[in-house]
């Protein structure tokens, strides 16, 4: 009887410690889209990347006056 | 009973309440990034992307290519290109007033984005850059294109003269990485949308 709960109990540790670090993982895979930590990084970035001058800084595209946005990754 | 066998059934009770509450824990991880944009985005947008259908540009399109050939983007009759920045290139569909109706641009990806990071990249970067009340709609990862796979956001917002809703995608080919956005304002979306949805789906990189 002792050997059985034993074992049993010993059984719902192991799954739920997998079960744990399968959320664990989820959780990891999808922090990276906060908008926040994106934003962060990208401020980061455009502190060393300026191949594409934006703001009216030279080139008065047309996202720098109020169109669409266009594909470029930094400022 | 015996102590040792009362013992025991506590042991077996709290492991019970344990696995419970580890379950509970993994259904709410399990569907609340996801249904914000994470991985399970895909999953869930995946309809909204239900259009892209990689093919070759119809016939009467023009085409331009970004320099040494690193991505190939179609643009319907009536459309021209406007100024871009240096490197890329934007086509438009004008409205009244000098306003662009209809916008098509190719870029090469320069920043930080990625096919994992590009939804919640490419609203935080509009929102950058001024624009206004940034909403994202739909976001799908893992999407086929003509050359390679790619990544979409399909999102709205205002800039200082109009409102704009977008498709923009990463797309990860065999010779390069690049951005193509294809944008309308909103009340002429369901003119413009299989125009823009055709640009998409013939893009090549």
């Amino acid at each position: 009887m002792r050997t059985k709960l034993t074992r049993a109990v010993a059984t719902l540790f192991a799954l739920a410690a997998l079960l744990g670090g399968a959320t664990a993982g989820v959780a990891q895979a999808t922090g990276g889209t906060h908008a926040h930590a994106s934003r962060a990084h990208h401020k980061k970035h455009h502190r060393h990347h300026s191949r594409i001058p934006q703001h009216n800084g030279g080139d008065h595209d047309s996202d720098n006056n109020g169109g669409p946005s266009d594909g470029d990754g930094n400022i | 009973m015996t102590a040792t066998a009362t013992s025991s059934r506590r042991l077996l009770g709290l492991a019970g309440l344990l696995l419970a509450a580890v379950l509970a824990i993994a259904g709410c991880g399990g569907a609340g990034p996801n249904a914000s944009g994470g991985g399970g985005a895909a999953q869930r947008s995946a309809g909204a992307f239900a259009w892209l259908s990689p093919a070759a540009p119809p016939a009467g399109w023009a085409l331009a290519r970004l320099p040494a050939g690193r991505a190939a983007l179609a643009y319907p009759p009536g459309w021209r290109p406007i100024k871009a920045d240096p490197g890329t290139f934007s086509a438009a569909l004008m409205g009244p007033h000098g306003r662009i109706s209809g916008y098509l641009n190719a870029t090469p990806r320069q920043g930080a984005e990625k096919l994992a990071n590009w939804a919640s990249f490419r609203t935080a970067h509009n929102a950058d850059e001024g624009d206004r009340g940034v909403v994202r709609d739909a976001a799908a990862r893992g999407l086929r294109f003509r050359s390679g796979t790619g990544s979409c956001v399909i999102d709205h917002y205002a800039t200082v003269s109009a409102h704009y809703r977008e498709i923009a995608c990463l797309v990860q080919g065999s010779h390069a990485s690049t951005v193509v956005v294809a944008a309308a304002v909103p009340h002429e979306w369901a003119r413009l949308a299989p125009q823009l949805e055709r640009a998409i789906s013939s893009f090549a990189t």
